[in-house]
Protein backbone atom coordinates (compact mmCIF):
# COMPACT_ATOMS: atom_id res chain seq x y z
CA UNK A 1 0.00 0.00 0.00
CA UNK A 2 1.24 3.36 -0.82
CA UNK A 3 1.81 6.01 1.35
CA UNK A 4 -1.03 8.11 0.73
CA UNK A 5 -3.48 5.29 0.90
CA UNK A 6 -2.23 4.96 4.24
CA UNK A 7 -2.57 7.87 5.48
CA UNK A 8 -6.26 8.60 3.67
CA UNK A 9 -7.35 5.36 5.78
CA UNK A 10 -6.04 6.63 9.00
CA UNK A 11 -8.40 9.85 8.60
CA UNK A 12 -11.23 9.14 10.98
CA UNK A 13 -13.67 9.13 8.75
CA UNK A 14 -12.64 6.98 6.29
CA UNK A 15 -15.21 4.42 7.62
CA UNK A 16 -18.45 7.00 6.59
CA UNK A 17 -16.71 7.85 3.08
CA UNK A 18 -17.01 3.61 2.37
CA UNK A 19 -20.39 3.35 4.09
CA UNK A 20 -21.32 6.24 1.74
CA UNK A 21 -20.38 4.42 -1.10
CA UNK A 22 -21.45 1.20 -0.16
CA UNK A 23 -25.07 2.73 -0.09
CA UNK A 24 -24.71 4.38 -3.19
CA UNK A 25 -24.16 0.52 -4.39
CA UNK A 26 -26.79 -1.05 -2.35
CA UNK A 27 -29.41 1.44 -3.02
CA UNK A 28 -28.68 1.85 -6.72
CA UNK A 29 -29.10 -2.13 -7.22
CA UNK A 30 -32.00 -2.60 -5.16
CA UNK A 31 -34.26 0.64 -6.12
CA UNK A 32 -32.02 1.96 -9.07
CA UNK A 33 -34.38 4.63 -10.93
CA UNK A 34 -36.19 5.27 -7.15
CA UNK A 35 -33.02 5.92 -5.76
CA UNK A 36 -31.17 7.96 -8.42
CA UNK A 37 -34.18 10.45 -9.22
CA UNK A 38 -33.60 13.83 -9.15
CA UNK A 39 -36.63 13.93 -6.21
CA UNK A 40 -34.91 11.29 -3.93
CA UNK A 41 -31.64 12.67 -4.14
CA UNK A 42 -32.43 16.11 -3.55
CA UNK A 43 -35.00 15.29 -0.40
CA UNK A 44 -32.07 13.25 1.06
CA UNK A 45 -29.32 16.10 0.45
CA UNK A 46 -32.05 18.41 1.90
CA UNK A 47 -33.01 16.52 4.91
CA UNK A 48 -28.67 16.11 5.33
CA UNK A 49 -28.25 19.39 5.22
CA UNK A 50 -30.48 20.26 8.04
CA UNK A 51 -29.18 17.50 10.09
CA UNK A 52 -25.42 17.70 9.31
CA UNK A 53 -25.35 21.35 10.62
CA UNK A 54 -26.20 19.96 13.79
CA UNK A 55 -23.84 16.92 13.89
CA UNK A 56 -21.18 19.42 13.12
CA UNK A 57 -22.06 21.53 16.52
CA UNK A 58 -22.06 18.23 17.68
CA UNK A 59 -18.69 16.90 16.13
CA UNK A 60 -17.23 19.83 17.59
CA UNK A 61 -18.47 19.64 21.05
CA UNK A 62 -17.65 16.23 20.83
CA UNK A 63 -14.18 17.08 19.99
CA UNK A 64 -13.57 18.55 22.96
CA UNK A 65 -14.55 15.90 25.33
CA UNK A 66 -18.51 16.73 26.17
CA UNK A 67 -21.58 16.29 24.69
CA UNK A 68 -24.48 18.15 23.80
CA UNK A 69 -28.14 16.59 24.17
CA UNK A 70 -30.42 19.98 23.86
CA UNK A 71 -29.47 20.52 20.63
CA UNK A 72 -33.10 19.24 19.12
CA UNK A 73 -34.63 21.31 21.42
CA UNK A 74 -32.27 24.33 20.77
CA UNK A 75 -33.11 23.72 17.16
CA UNK A 76 -36.84 23.57 17.78
CA UNK A 77 -37.08 26.37 20.04
CA UNK A 78 -34.85 28.88 17.80
CA UNK A 79 -37.43 27.51 14.27
CA UNK A 80 -40.51 28.64 16.31
CA UNK A 81 -39.03 31.76 17.55
CA UNK A 82 -38.44 32.82 13.99
CA UNK A 83 -41.76 32.02 12.98
CA UNK A 84 -43.24 33.94 15.99
CA UNK A 85 -41.32 36.60 16.60
CA UNK A 86 -41.29 37.09 12.71
CA UNK A 87 -45.25 38.79 13.20
CA UNK A 88 -43.56 41.44 15.28
CA UNK A 89 -39.77 41.94 14.38
CA UNK A 90 -39.89 41.12 10.10
CA UNK A 91 -37.76 38.73 8.56
CA UNK A 92 -34.24 40.42 9.51
CA UNK A 93 -35.48 40.87 13.23
CA UNK A 94 -36.78 37.24 14.09
CA UNK A 95 -33.66 35.70 12.80
CA UNK A 96 -31.49 37.44 14.72
CA UNK A 97 -33.52 36.99 17.66
CA UNK A 98 -34.23 33.56 17.05
CA UNK A 99 -29.94 33.29 16.67
CA UNK A 100 -29.51 35.13 19.93
CA UNK A 101 -31.78 32.92 21.92
CA UNK A 102 -29.65 29.35 20.19
CA UNK A 103 -26.53 31.00 21.05
CA UNK A 104 -27.20 32.31 24.70
CA UNK A 105 -28.60 28.44 25.32
CA UNK A 106 -25.28 27.32 24.19
CA UNK A 107 -23.70 30.17 26.62
CA UNK A 108 -25.52 29.21 29.46
CA UNK A 109 -25.03 25.37 29.22
CA UNK A 110 -21.29 25.95 29.14
CA UNK A 111 -21.17 28.73 31.86
CA UNK A 112 -22.50 25.60 33.62
CA UNK A 113 -20.11 23.30 32.52
CA UNK A 114 -17.56 25.19 33.43
CA UNK A 115 -18.12 27.50 36.07
CA UNK A 116 -20.38 24.99 37.74
CA UNK A 117 -18.59 21.96 36.74
CA UNK A 118 -21.40 19.86 36.33
CA UNK A 119 -20.90 16.97 33.19
CA UNK A 120 -21.90 18.30 30.40
CA UNK A 121 -24.48 15.07 30.27
CA UNK A 122 -26.76 16.17 33.09
CA UNK A 123 -26.61 20.22 31.89
CA UNK A 124 -27.57 19.89 28.24
CA UNK A 125 -30.23 16.68 29.47
CA UNK A 126 -31.99 19.45 31.33
CA UNK A 127 -31.34 22.28 28.49
CA UNK A 128 -33.40 19.80 26.49
CA UNK A 129 -36.05 19.28 28.58
CA UNK A 130 -35.92 23.44 29.69
CA UNK A 131 -36.07 24.31 26.28
CA UNK A 132 -38.77 21.85 25.11
CA UNK A 133 -40.94 23.15 27.66
CA UNK A 134 -40.40 26.65 26.89
CA UNK A 135 -41.58 25.73 23.20
CA UNK A 136 -45.15 24.39 24.72
CA UNK A 137 -45.30 27.05 27.05
CA UNK A 138 -44.41 29.47 24.20
CA UNK A 139 -46.64 27.69 21.54
CA UNK A 140 -49.70 26.31 23.76
CA UNK A 141 -49.52 23.53 21.90
CA UNK A 142 -50.74 24.70 18.37
CA UNK A 143 -48.99 24.63 14.96
CA UNK A 144 -47.57 28.06 13.23
CA UNK A 145 -46.83 29.16 9.60
CA UNK A 146 -45.56 32.07 8.22
CA UNK A 147 -47.28 34.15 5.76
CA UNK A 148 -46.55 33.96 1.84
CA UNK A 149 -45.58 37.18 1.09
CA UNK A 150 -42.51 37.05 4.49
CA UNK A 151 -41.77 33.89 3.21
CA UNK A 152 -40.55 35.98 -0.31
CA UNK A 153 -38.41 38.19 1.34
CA UNK A 154 -35.11 38.30 -0.23
CA UNK A 155 -32.92 36.85 3.54
CA UNK A 156 -35.86 34.17 3.89
CA UNK A 157 -35.26 32.87 0.41
CA UNK A 158 -31.49 33.32 0.85
CA UNK A 159 -31.80 30.68 3.65
CA UNK A 160 -34.17 28.64 2.08
CA UNK A 161 -34.92 29.07 -1.85
CA UNK A 162 -32.51 27.58 -4.52
CA UNK A 163 -29.71 28.44 -6.17
CA UNK A 164 -29.09 27.01 -9.93
CA UNK A 165 -31.42 24.31 -9.00
CA UNK A 166 -29.72 23.65 -5.62
CA UNK A 167 -31.50 23.98 -2.45
CA UNK A 168 -29.52 26.55 -0.54
CA UNK A 169 -29.41 24.64 2.69
CA UNK A 170 -27.38 22.09 0.94
CA UNK A 171 -25.05 25.38 -0.30
CA UNK A 172 -25.04 26.58 3.38
CA UNK A 173 -23.93 23.15 4.15
CA UNK A 174 -20.98 23.18 1.73
CA UNK A 175 -19.89 26.32 3.19
CA UNK A 176 -19.67 25.67 6.62
CA UNK A 177 -17.75 22.29 6.09
CA UNK A 178 -14.98 24.06 4.25
CA UNK A 179 -15.24 26.86 6.80
CA UNK A 180 -15.37 25.03 10.12
CA UNK A 181 -13.27 22.10 8.71
CA UNK A 182 -10.29 25.27 8.19
CA UNK A 183 -10.96 26.45 11.60
CA UNK A 184 -10.22 23.09 13.40
CA UNK A 185 -7.19 21.60 11.13
CA UNK A 186 -5.61 24.85 10.44
CA UNK A 187 -5.75 27.95 12.66
CA UNK A 188 -4.28 28.22 16.49
CA UNK A 189 -7.46 27.64 17.52
CA UNK A 190 -8.37 24.48 16.31
CA UNK A 191 -4.93 23.31 17.71
CA UNK A 192 -6.03 24.11 20.83
CA UNK A 193 -9.72 22.80 20.35
CA UNK A 194 -8.23 19.57 19.68
CA UNK A 195 -5.65 20.08 23.08
CA UNK A 196 -8.61 20.64 24.99
CA UNK A 197 -10.59 17.34 24.07
CA UNK A 198 -7.69 15.42 23.50
CA UNK A 199 -5.63 16.20 27.04
CA UNK A 200 -7.21 18.80 28.87
CA UNK A 201 -4.62 19.07 31.49
CA UNK A 202 -1.65 19.25 29.40
CA UNK A 203 -3.88 21.95 27.55
CA UNK A 204 -4.06 23.77 30.67
CA UNK A 205 -0.46 23.24 31.25
CA UNK A 206 0.68 25.06 28.04
CA UNK A 207 -0.98 27.72 29.13
CA UNK A 208 -4.55 26.96 26.99
CA UNK A 209 -7.56 28.72 28.20
CA UNK A 210 -9.42 25.63 28.16
CA UNK A 211 -12.70 27.18 29.77
CA UNK A 212 -12.90 29.99 26.51
CA UNK A 213 -12.30 26.79 24.43
CA UNK A 214 -14.99 24.96 25.44
CA UNK A 215 -17.16 27.81 25.81
CA UNK A 216 -16.56 28.56 22.16
CA UNK A 217 -17.63 24.99 21.05
CA UNK A 218 -21.11 24.87 23.27
CA UNK A 219 -22.03 28.22 21.91
CA UNK A 220 -20.74 27.31 18.16
CA UNK A 221 -23.17 24.15 18.85
CA UNK A 222 -26.08 25.97 19.80
CA UNK A 223 -25.93 28.29 16.82
CA UNK A 224 -25.37 25.54 14.49
CA UNK A 225 -28.63 24.00 15.60
CA UNK A 226 -30.06 27.26 15.54
CA UNK A 227 -28.93 27.77 12.23
CA UNK A 228 -30.38 24.26 10.90
CA UNK A 229 -33.93 25.01 12.20
CA UNK A 230 -33.60 28.79 9.93
CA UNK A 231 -32.46 26.82 7.38
CA UNK A 232 -35.80 24.09 7.81
CA UNK A 233 -38.25 27.10 8.78
CA UNK A 234 -36.46 29.38 5.32
CA UNK A 235 -37.84 26.51 3.41
CA UNK A 236 -41.00 25.41 4.79
CA UNK A 237 -42.42 27.50 7.33
CA UNK A 238 -43.79 25.07 9.48
CA UNK A 239 -43.79 24.26 13.12
CA UNK A 240 -45.15 21.81 15.44
CA UNK A 241 -44.34 21.81 18.94
CA UNK A 242 -42.31 18.17 18.17
CA UNK A 243 -39.98 20.05 16.02
CA UNK A 244 -36.48 18.97 16.28
CA UNK A 245 -37.73 16.11 18.54
CA UNK A 246 -35.02 12.98 19.06
CA UNK A 247 -32.88 15.05 16.55
CA UNK A 248 -29.90 15.51 19.53
CA UNK A 249 -29.81 11.59 19.12
CA UNK A 250 -29.76 11.53 15.06
CA UNK A 251 -27.10 14.27 15.55
CA UNK A 252 -25.07 12.47 17.90
CA UNK A 253 -25.16 9.49 15.98
CA UNK A 254 -23.96 10.97 12.80
CA UNK A 255 -21.23 12.81 14.53
CA UNK A 256 -20.34 9.23 15.79
CA UNK A 257 -20.86 7.43 12.46
CA UNK A 258 -18.29 9.81 10.81
CA UNK A 259 -15.11 8.93 13.36
CA UNK A 260 -15.87 11.51 16.17
CA UNK A 261 -14.67 9.71 18.89
CA UNK A 262 -16.30 10.21 22.73
CA UNK A 263 -13.24 10.55 24.66
CA UNK A 264 -12.25 13.62 22.05
CA UNK A 265 -9.75 15.11 20.62
CA UNK A 266 -10.39 13.52 16.89
CA UNK A 267 -13.11 13.61 14.83
CA UNK A 268 -14.20 14.71 11.11
CA UNK A 269 -16.71 17.32 10.56
CA UNK A 270 -17.12 16.29 6.85
CA UNK A 271 -17.37 12.59 8.45
CA UNK A 272 -20.56 14.07 10.69
CA UNK A 273 -22.14 15.36 7.76
CA UNK A 274 -21.70 12.08 5.53
CA UNK A 275 -22.73 10.54 8.66
CA UNK A 276 -25.76 12.32 8.77
CA UNK A 277 -26.55 11.68 4.68
CA UNK A 278 -26.44 7.97 5.89
CA UNK A 279 -29.04 8.15 8.55
CA UNK A 280 -31.09 10.29 6.17
CA UNK A 281 -30.86 8.22 3.33
CA UNK A 282 -31.53 5.09 5.16
CA UNK A 283 -34.65 6.86 6.81
CA UNK A 284 -35.66 7.73 2.97
CA UNK A 285 -35.44 4.68 1.49
CA UNK A 286 -36.28 2.45 3.93
CA UNK A 287 -39.94 4.71 4.02
CA UNK A 288 -39.94 4.62 -0.30
CA UNK A 289 -39.34 0.78 -0.05
CA UNK A 290 -42.48 0.20 1.88
CA UNK A 291 -41.20 -0.47 5.36
CA UNK A 292 -43.29 0.58 8.72
CA UNK A 293 -41.85 4.08 9.00
CA UNK A 294 -41.56 3.22 13.08
CA UNK A 295 -38.87 0.81 12.29
CA UNK A 296 -36.47 3.55 11.10
CA UNK A 297 -35.41 4.31 15.08
CA UNK A 298 -34.61 0.74 15.40
CA UNK A 299 -32.83 0.81 12.05
CA UNK A 300 -30.68 4.08 13.19
CA UNK A 301 -29.72 2.40 16.60
CA UNK A 302 -28.59 -0.40 14.49
CA UNK A 303 -26.61 1.48 11.87
CA UNK A 304 -24.87 3.58 15.09
CA UNK A 305 -23.41 0.01 16.52
CA UNK A 306 -22.73 -1.44 13.09
CA UNK A 307 -20.31 1.41 12.19
CA UNK A 308 -18.72 1.98 15.28
CA UNK A 309 -17.94 -1.85 14.55
CA UNK A 310 -16.67 -1.06 11.78
CA UNK A 311 -14.64 2.17 11.85
CA UNK A 312 -12.60 0.06 14.61
CA UNK A 313 -12.25 -2.24 12.61
CA UNK A 314 -10.96 -0.22 9.80
CA UNK A 315 -8.53 1.50 12.26
CA UNK A 316 -7.05 -1.86 13.30
CA UNK A 317 -6.64 -2.37 9.69
CA UNK A 318 -4.81 1.10 8.86
CA UNK A 319 -2.40 0.39 11.75
CA UNK A 320 -1.48 -2.92 11.20
CA UNK A 321 -0.72 -1.77 7.21
CA UNK A 322 1.56 0.57 8.92
CA UNK B 1 28.26 33.96 35.48
CA UNK B 2 29.48 37.51 36.95
CA UNK B 3 28.86 38.61 40.78
CA UNK B 4 26.64 41.25 39.77
CA UNK B 5 24.32 38.99 38.51
CA UNK B 6 23.72 36.65 41.12
CA UNK B 7 23.58 39.45 44.04
CA UNK B 8 20.46 40.56 41.95
CA UNK B 9 16.95 39.90 43.43
CA UNK B 10 16.06 36.60 42.79
CA UNK B 11 14.34 35.45 39.97
CA UNK B 12 11.59 33.23 41.66
CA UNK B 13 11.04 34.18 45.80
CA UNK B 14 8.31 31.97 47.81
CA UNK B 15 7.54 33.49 51.08
CA UNK B 16 5.45 31.71 54.47
CA UNK B 17 3.78 29.80 51.71
CA UNK B 18 0.34 28.16 52.88
CA UNK B 19 -2.09 25.81 50.84
CA UNK B 20 -4.66 23.83 52.45
CA UNK B 21 -6.82 21.05 50.01
CA UNK B 22 -9.79 20.80 52.26
CA UNK B 23 -8.62 19.60 55.47
CA UNK B 24 -4.84 18.62 54.31
CA UNK B 25 -2.19 21.29 54.74
CA UNK B 26 -0.32 20.47 51.76
CA UNK B 27 2.35 23.19 52.22
CA UNK B 28 3.06 24.69 55.32
CA UNK B 29 4.87 27.97 55.68
CA UNK B 30 6.96 27.38 53.01
CA UNK B 31 9.67 30.03 52.36
CA UNK B 32 12.64 29.60 49.51
CA UNK B 33 13.82 31.54 46.73
CA UNK B 34 15.87 30.60 43.45
CA UNK B 35 18.31 32.16 41.23
CA UNK B 36 19.36 32.40 37.96
CA UNK B 37 21.82 30.02 36.41
CA UNK B 38 21.26 27.12 38.93
CA UNK B 39 20.06 23.70 38.86
CA UNK B 40 18.36 23.40 42.63
CA UNK B 41 17.39 19.57 43.44
CA UNK B 42 14.47 19.37 45.04
CA UNK B 43 13.85 15.94 47.06
CA UNK B 44 11.55 14.19 49.10
CA UNK B 45 9.16 11.69 49.49
CA UNK B 46 5.78 11.24 48.37
CA UNK B 47 3.59 13.92 49.47
CA UNK B 48 6.64 15.68 50.59
CA UNK B 49 4.79 18.56 48.73
CA UNK B 50 7.28 18.89 46.14
CA UNK B 51 4.94 18.71 43.23
CA UNK B 52 2.41 20.60 45.13
CA UNK B 53 5.08 23.37 45.74
CA UNK B 54 6.07 23.62 41.51
CA UNK B 55 2.52 23.99 40.94
CA UNK B 56 2.25 26.77 42.85
CA UNK B 57 4.84 27.94 40.51
CA UNK B 58 3.54 27.10 37.14
CA UNK B 59 -0.27 28.86 38.05
CA UNK B 60 -1.93 25.43 38.37
CA UNK B 61 -2.88 26.28 42.52
CA UNK B 62 -3.41 29.41 44.23
CA UNK B 63 -2.11 29.74 47.68
CA UNK B 64 -4.53 30.21 50.31
CA UNK B 65 -1.52 32.75 51.99
CA UNK B 66 2.21 33.91 51.43
CA UNK B 67 3.45 35.82 48.22
CA UNK B 68 5.11 34.49 44.94
CA UNK B 69 7.49 37.21 43.25
CA UNK B 70 9.47 36.82 39.74
CA UNK B 71 12.25 38.33 39.58
CA UNK B 72 11.11 40.84 42.37
CA UNK B 73 7.79 41.29 41.22
CA UNK B 74 4.72 39.90 43.56
CA UNK B 75 2.19 37.36 41.40
CA UNK B 76 -1.33 38.79 41.56
CA UNK B 77 -3.38 35.94 39.79
CA UNK B 78 -1.86 32.23 39.31
CA UNK B 79 -2.93 30.80 35.92
CA UNK B 80 -0.44 28.73 33.67
CA UNK B 81 -0.29 31.47 31.14
CA UNK B 82 1.00 33.57 33.16
CA UNK B 83 3.97 31.44 34.47
CA UNK B 84 4.56 30.48 30.59
CA UNK B 85 4.84 34.57 29.47
CA UNK B 86 7.47 34.91 32.52
CA UNK B 87 8.97 32.04 30.98
CA UNK B 88 8.39 29.19 33.60
CA UNK B 89 8.01 25.80 31.39
CA UNK B 90 7.03 22.87 33.85
CA UNK B 91 8.02 19.64 32.52
CA UNK B 92 5.15 17.31 34.42
CA UNK B 93 5.82 13.42 34.87
CA UNK B 94 2.44 12.61 32.81
CA UNK B 95 1.19 16.00 31.09
CA UNK B 96 3.14 17.98 28.12
CA UNK B 97 1.92 16.36 24.99
CA UNK B 98 -1.46 15.44 23.73
CA UNK B 99 -1.82 11.93 22.05
CA UNK B 100 -3.94 12.79 19.42
CA UNK B 101 -2.23 15.35 17.88
CA UNK B 102 1.30 15.37 15.83
CA UNK B 103 4.53 16.26 17.22
CA UNK B 104 4.67 19.33 15.34
CA UNK B 105 1.14 20.50 16.48
CA UNK B 106 2.26 19.61 20.26
CA UNK B 107 5.71 21.48 20.00
CA UNK B 108 4.09 24.89 19.47
CA UNK B 109 0.77 24.04 21.41
CA UNK B 110 -0.16 27.62 23.09
CA UNK B 111 1.96 29.15 21.10
CA UNK B 112 1.20 28.41 17.45
CA UNK B 113 3.47 30.39 14.72
CA UNK B 114 0.95 31.89 12.39
CA UNK B 115 1.12 32.94 8.39
CA UNK B 116 -1.46 34.81 7.28
CA UNK B 117 -3.16 33.68 3.85
CA UNK B 118 -5.44 37.04 2.86
CA UNK B 119 -4.99 38.47 5.95
CA UNK B 120 -6.31 35.23 7.87
CA UNK B 121 -4.42 33.72 10.34
CA UNK B 122 -3.89 30.03 9.69
CA UNK B 123 -0.72 27.85 11.47
CA UNK B 124 2.61 28.07 9.73
CA UNK B 125 3.24 24.28 9.66
CA UNK B 126 6.21 24.71 7.40
CA UNK B 127 7.77 26.80 10.80
CA UNK B 128 6.42 24.09 13.09
CA UNK B 129 7.50 21.31 11.01
CA UNK B 130 10.87 23.25 10.62
CA UNK B 131 11.69 22.96 14.76
CA UNK B 132 10.16 20.29 15.79
CA UNK B 133 12.08 18.24 13.19
CA UNK B 134 15.32 20.13 14.31
CA UNK B 135 14.36 18.67 17.78
CA UNK B 136 13.59 15.12 16.39
CA UNK B 137 17.07 15.05 15.15
CA UNK B 138 19.52 16.96 17.15
CA UNK B 139 17.66 14.76 20.29
CA UNK B 140 18.36 11.65 18.38
CA UNK B 141 15.25 10.54 18.66
CA UNK B 142 14.28 7.08 16.17
CA UNK B 143 15.35 7.89 12.26
CA UNK B 144 11.86 7.09 11.24
CA UNK B 145 9.95 9.75 13.49
CA UNK B 146 8.58 12.61 11.53
CA UNK B 147 7.36 15.43 12.85
CA UNK B 148 3.97 14.53 11.37
CA UNK B 149 3.43 11.47 13.54
CA UNK B 150 1.10 11.57 16.62
CA UNK B 151 3.11 11.54 19.57
CA UNK B 152 1.23 8.55 20.73
CA UNK B 153 3.70 6.48 19.14
CA UNK B 154 6.97 7.95 20.66
CA UNK B 155 8.65 6.09 23.79
CA UNK B 156 8.35 7.62 27.39
CA UNK B 157 12.25 8.77 26.43
CA UNK B 158 11.39 10.32 23.16
CA UNK B 159 8.09 12.18 25.04
CA UNK B 160 10.32 13.95 27.50
CA UNK B 161 12.99 15.11 24.63
CA UNK B 162 10.49 16.61 22.76
CA UNK B 163 9.33 18.43 26.11
CA UNK B 164 12.79 19.43 26.98
CA UNK B 165 13.74 20.33 23.36
CA UNK B 166 10.41 23.05 23.38
CA UNK B 167 11.67 24.25 26.90
CA UNK B 168 15.31 24.85 25.49
CA UNK B 169 13.74 26.06 21.88
CA UNK B 170 11.40 28.94 23.59
CA UNK B 171 14.70 30.09 25.57
CA UNK B 172 12.78 30.07 28.91
CA UNK B 173 14.19 31.71 32.22
CA UNK B 174 13.19 28.79 34.43
CA UNK B 175 12.69 25.18 33.73
CA UNK B 176 11.19 22.66 36.26
CA UNK B 177 11.89 19.40 35.84
CA UNK B 178 8.98 16.98 37.86
CA UNK B 179 10.96 12.93 38.00
CA UNK B 180 11.86 13.97 34.19
CA UNK B 181 13.75 10.58 34.36
CA UNK B 182 11.16 7.82 35.40
CA UNK B 183 10.37 5.57 32.77
CA UNK B 184 13.15 6.04 31.07
CA UNK B 185 16.00 4.10 30.27
CA UNK B 186 19.72 4.16 31.47
CA UNK B 187 20.79 5.92 28.28
CA UNK B 188 17.62 8.25 28.16
CA UNK B 189 18.23 9.33 31.52
CA UNK B 190 21.91 10.13 30.92
CA UNK B 191 20.80 12.23 27.93
CA UNK B 192 18.10 13.93 29.93
CA UNK B 193 20.57 14.83 32.97
CA UNK B 194 23.27 16.25 30.70
CA UNK B 195 20.32 18.33 29.15
CA UNK B 196 19.58 19.79 32.60
CA UNK B 197 22.99 20.36 33.17
CA UNK B 198 23.26 22.32 29.97
CA UNK B 199 20.31 24.47 29.59
CA UNK B 200 21.74 25.57 33.99
CA UNK B 201 25.22 26.59 31.81
CA UNK B 202 22.86 28.59 29.57
CA UNK B 203 21.88 30.73 32.16
CA UNK B 204 18.35 29.37 33.38
CA UNK B 205 17.37 28.66 36.30
CA UNK B 206 16.53 24.79 36.85
CA UNK B 207 14.35 23.21 39.19
CA UNK B 208 14.74 19.14 39.20
CA UNK B 209 12.81 17.30 41.22
CA UNK B 210 13.22 13.53 42.34
CA UNK B 211 12.93 10.48 44.91
CA UNK B 212 16.76 9.91 43.91
CA UNK B 213 19.08 12.26 46.43
CA UNK B 214 22.26 10.14 44.69
CA UNK B 215 20.97 11.06 41.17
CA UNK B 216 20.87 14.70 41.95
CA UNK B 217 23.74 15.10 44.31
CA UNK B 218 26.06 14.48 41.03
CA UNK B 219 24.13 17.38 39.18
CA UNK B 220 22.56 19.93 41.51
CA UNK B 221 24.51 23.14 42.87
CA UNK B 222 21.95 23.31 45.62
CA UNK B 223 19.56 21.12 47.34
CA UNK B 224 16.64 21.70 49.31
CA UNK B 225 14.48 19.05 51.04
CA UNK B 226 10.93 18.92 51.71
CA UNK B 227 8.95 16.47 54.38
CA UNK B 228 5.31 16.63 55.48
CA UNK B 229 4.20 20.15 53.16
CA UNK B 230 7.52 22.05 55.34
CA UNK B 231 11.03 22.73 53.74
CA UNK B 232 13.60 21.20 56.31
CA UNK B 233 16.99 21.48 54.56
CA UNK B 234 18.30 24.03 52.23
CA UNK B 235 21.65 23.57 51.83
CA UNK B 236 24.51 24.37 48.96
CA UNK B 237 25.99 21.06 47.28
CA UNK B 238 29.46 20.95 48.94
CA UNK B 239 27.77 21.47 52.71
CA UNK B 240 26.67 18.06 53.02
CA UNK B 241 26.95 14.71 50.89
CA UNK B 242 24.18 12.41 49.30
CA UNK B 243 24.50 9.92 52.01
CA UNK B 244 24.21 12.83 54.62
CA UNK B 245 20.69 14.02 53.08
CA UNK B 246 19.36 10.48 52.55
CA UNK B 247 19.86 10.08 55.89
CA UNK B 248 18.08 13.94 56.54
CA UNK B 249 14.81 12.44 54.73
CA UNK B 250 14.98 9.31 56.49
CA UNK B 251 14.95 10.80 59.80
CA UNK B 252 12.92 13.58 58.90
CA UNK B 253 9.88 11.46 57.80
CA UNK B 254 10.25 9.66 61.04
CA UNK B 255 10.58 12.38 63.95
CA UNK B 256 7.26 13.42 62.82
CA UNK B 257 6.01 10.10 61.82
CA UNK B 258 6.95 9.56 65.56
CA UNK B 259 5.39 13.16 66.71
CA UNK B 260 1.92 12.78 65.98
CA UNK B 261 1.82 8.93 66.90
CA UNK B 262 2.18 10.13 70.11
CA UNK B 263 0.07 13.03 70.58
CA UNK B 264 -3.31 11.32 70.17
CA UNK B 265 -2.56 9.49 73.74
Amino acid sequence: MTLSTRIFARRPDFGAIIGVALLFVVFSLIDFSGWWSGRTLGNILQFTAILGCIAIGQAIVIMVKEIDLSVGSVYGLTGIAYITLEADLGIPGAMLAAMTIAGSIGFLQAMAVIKGKIPSMIVTLGGLFAARGLIYVWTGGSVRTMPADSRAHWLNQLFGGELFGIDAAILWLALLIVLLSLVVWRTKFGNRLLATGGDENTALSQGIRTDRVKTVAFVLCSLLAGFAAILTLADDPRTHVTLGDLMELEAIAAAVIGGCLLTGGRGSLLGAVLGAFIITSVRYQMISLGAPASWYITFVGLVVIAALIFNQFLARWATKQA
Amino acid sequence: MSVAAIKKSPLIEVRNLNLHFGAFHALKNVSVSFEAGQLIGLVGDNGAGKTTLIKVLSGIHKPNSGEVYFDGEKVREFHPKLAIKFGIETLQQSVGLCDNLSIARNFYLGREPIKRWFGIPFLDFKKMREASTKVIRTFGLRDNVSADDLVEMLSGGERQSIKIGRAVEFKNRVVIMDEPTNHLSVREREHVNELAQQMRDQGLLVIYITHDIHQVHKLADRIVIMENGEKVTDVAKHEMTADELEEVIRCGGRVVEKASEVAPS
